[in-house]
Parts: structure tokens; sequence; C-alpha cells
């Protein structure tokens, strides 16, 4: 009942993983085993460049790249549906086009309304 | 070959766990994920069945499914950053002022 | 081959969701949530459901969790005190009981059914994509607009809270 070709057409990418699992692990290896190895603080700070550290990683963010990060979101829920429309567009047809127009007509309302809303600035 | 219900009984088992992660979880944003888990496990069964019974309905609403949680998602973090800007707290339990 | 991936996938992703549900820091669990996102990709994979497999890795695993990340970040939360509720051993037991319960009715029941007009070669021939496309704006049509309507909600909604001009909106130095 339940045919297995899609799987096995993803082989090579397994193998690929694989491959870069295998390569970060061993070249990490080989490098814990070669390196000389004589940590004493100063040392072990995170490299800044040369200057002295100034804050944690874990700074807040300003507000606008949560909403960019959500425009983002919502306009690739878009790219989601325009991409089996785009595959099938040639049986769909004109009645197909219709509705994409439609789908993207009420996201561009959405893309307005934040636009107007200034929730694009940059300042 | 994987029999159906095996895959029935993992998204059960991840759907219990969202669910269990909603009830018990103070953090708010945890909560969320929580909720992601338990979208997860019903796309995993919609999936599922679609395969065994051969139509491709279970796999369009999982899509819808997905959507709905970027949506979700969007609303409920701002939603989140709204409270926190008042309160300094993503506790659940704080957030209680328009309890009855 | 295929029930060694499905273990595999399976046990990982339930593994992922007990870690995302129960570890303190919550920056641990937006990447244990990460985990199980790809890990279902994997069964999505297993199911030939091949573009859900490649939306559930850019949309969910790609954007929300992005998103989710964010969050963390701008809210600046480190590890809360107390991260459960004082009385969630009577949750766990309950939960495991339905848990317990649903996996007895999985197991033993065939799932029988009437079969689809969508038979696994009949879809491999155009493509998983080819067919998800013709079947929803065949037959799924209102539901599409819908949920573009619902996107539109979410746009607007999301805004309207997120876009005050207030205090925590910190300038970087």
């Amino acid at each position: 009942m339940a045919n297995e070709a899609v799987p096995l057409n993803y082989i090579p990418i397994l193998l690929f993983m694989a491959i870069v699992v295998a390569f970060a692990v061993i070249s990490l290896l080989i490098g814990s085993i070669a390196r000389p190895s004589h940590p004493y603080p100063a040392k072990l700070t995170p490299y800044e460049s040369g200057s002295p550290l100034f804050s944690d990683a874990r700074v807040p963010f300003p507000m606008r790249y949560y909403i960019i990060a959500m425009l983002f979101v919502i306009f690739d829920i878009e790219f989601v549906f325009l991409f089996p429309w785009a595959v099938g567009f040639k049986q769909l047809g004109l009645l197909g086009l219709l509705e994409m127009g439609l789908f993207i007509g009420i996201l561009l309302v959405g893309y307005w309304y934040a636009w107007k809303k200034g929730a694009l600035e940059w300042e | 070959m994987v029999p159906l219900s095996a895959y029935v009984a993992v998204s059960a088992v991840l759907f219990v766990t969202g669910l269990i992660g909603v009830l018990i979880r103070r953090n708010f944003i945890i909560v969320l994920m929580a909720i992601e888990i338990m979208l997860n496990a019903a796309n995993v069964n919609l999936v599922a069945f679609s395969h065994y019974l051969e139509s491709m309905t279970g796999q369009i609403v999982a899509l819808f499914v997905i959507a709905i949680a970027a949506g979700e998602a969007a609303v409920g973090l701002a939603i989140i950053i709204v409270v926190f800007r008042g309160k300094i707290s993503t506790n659940v339990d704080e957030i209680n002022l328009l309890k009855w | 081959m295929v029930p060694v991936f499905f273990s595999y996938f399976s046990l990982v992703s339930i593994l992922a969701g007990v870690l995302t549900v129960a570890l303190p820091n919550p920056v641990h669990c937006g990447l244990a949530l990460l985990t199980l996102l790809l890990h279902v990709a994997g069964l999505f994979l297993l199911l030939n459901a091949e573009f859900l497999f490649v939306i559930q890795i850019i949309v969910y695993a790609g954007a929300i969790v992005v998103l989710y990340l964010f969050v963390l970040m701008l809210l600046n939360l480190k590890t809360d005190e107390r991260v459960l509720h004082h009385r969630y051993a009577v949750i766990l037991v309950a939960a495991a009981a339905i848990c317990g319960g649903l996996l007895l009715m999985a197991l033993r029941s065939p799932f029988q059914g009437a079969k689809g007009h969508a038979p696994v070669e009949a879809v491999l021939q155009d493509g998983g994509s080819y067919a998800i496309g013709i079947t929803i704006f065949n037959e799924y049509l209102l539901q599409f607009e819908i949920v573009g309507v619902f996107l539109l909600g979410a746009i607007i909604g999301a805004i309207v809270l997120a876009k005050t001009p207030t205090a925590v909106d910190v300038e970087p130095e």
C-alpha cells in the first residue's frame, strides 16, 4: 500500500547531512587533539576585535525588529500558497488567476495598512 | 512497513506533551510553544491519514494549519509584548486583571 | 529502512517535545522546539508529503521559531525561578491516564476507511505540489480565501498591538 518512492529520493540528502556532521565532528576532534591547551581567564573571554567586553550578548532588541519579523512570517505564508498555484498554473487557468489575485489583494490590504501605520519605517 | 496506528500513537503522545506544557508551565512564551507542539501533533495525524487513505485533503488541511499557526504566533507574541510592557512579567499567573 | 527512520524521527520528536515543556531556560526550549519541528518534517517525508516537508522547514523552522527567539531576545528573559505550577503533579497523573487511553485506542484500532482518489503513484507522476495546487484551487477555494482574510486580521492585529510608541522601545547605544 505505502509506496516508498519519495523517501528513497532523499538518500543523497541523507548522505550529504552525514558528511556535513562527520566533517564538523572530525575536524573539531582533530583540532582538540592537536592543539596545545593552556587556558587562563583572559584567554577564555570571548574575542571582540581586541577591545574589552562591554555587554552581555542578550541585549534587548528594539521593537521594530519584531514587526519586520512578523510581516516576514505572514508573507512567507503567502508564498506557501503561491507555490502550488504556480506549479498547477496551466491547468488552473483564468479562474485560478482570479482566485490568487483576490488572495494577494486581501494581503495587500494588510501591507497597505502596515505601510500607512509606519510599521515599515526604520527612522 | 509502518502501520498507521504507529503514527497515530506518536501524534497522541506529542499532543499530550503539548497539553501538559500548556497546563503546567508559567511562562507565557513556553505556553505558546506548547501550543505549537499540539498543532504539530495534529499535522502528523492529518498527513498520516492522508497518506494511508490516499487522499490529498489531509495534506491541504495541514497546510491551512501551518498558516493558522503562523498567524497565531504573530498575534500571540504581540500580546506577550504588550503585557510585558505593562507588567514586566510573562508569568501567566500574574496576568489576572480581567479574571472574574 | 523506513521503520528505522520512523523510530528515529518519532523518538527524537517526542523527546524534544518533552524537553520543550520541561527545560527551565526559555532559549533552550526554543531550540528543543526547533529540533521537534525538524524531526516532524522527517515524518512528513516518510509519509510522501514532500511539499509539507519543505514548508515545515521553511515556514515553521525558518520563520516561526525565529519569531519566538526574537521575542525571547526582545524581552530579555532570564530563567524563571518557579517554572511550574504548584499543582503540576495532579495534571501529570491525569495527562498520563489520558495518554494511556489514547494509545490503547490508537494501537487497537485498524483504522480502515474509504479510500480517496489520490493514490501514491498518481500523485508521484506529477509531483506532490501539483496535486496540492490542483486540489486547493478546485475544491478548497473558499477555505483558501478565508485563510487570506485570517492572515489580514493577523497582520492588522499584530501591528495594532505591537506598534505603540512607548517605553520598552529602547534605542541601541
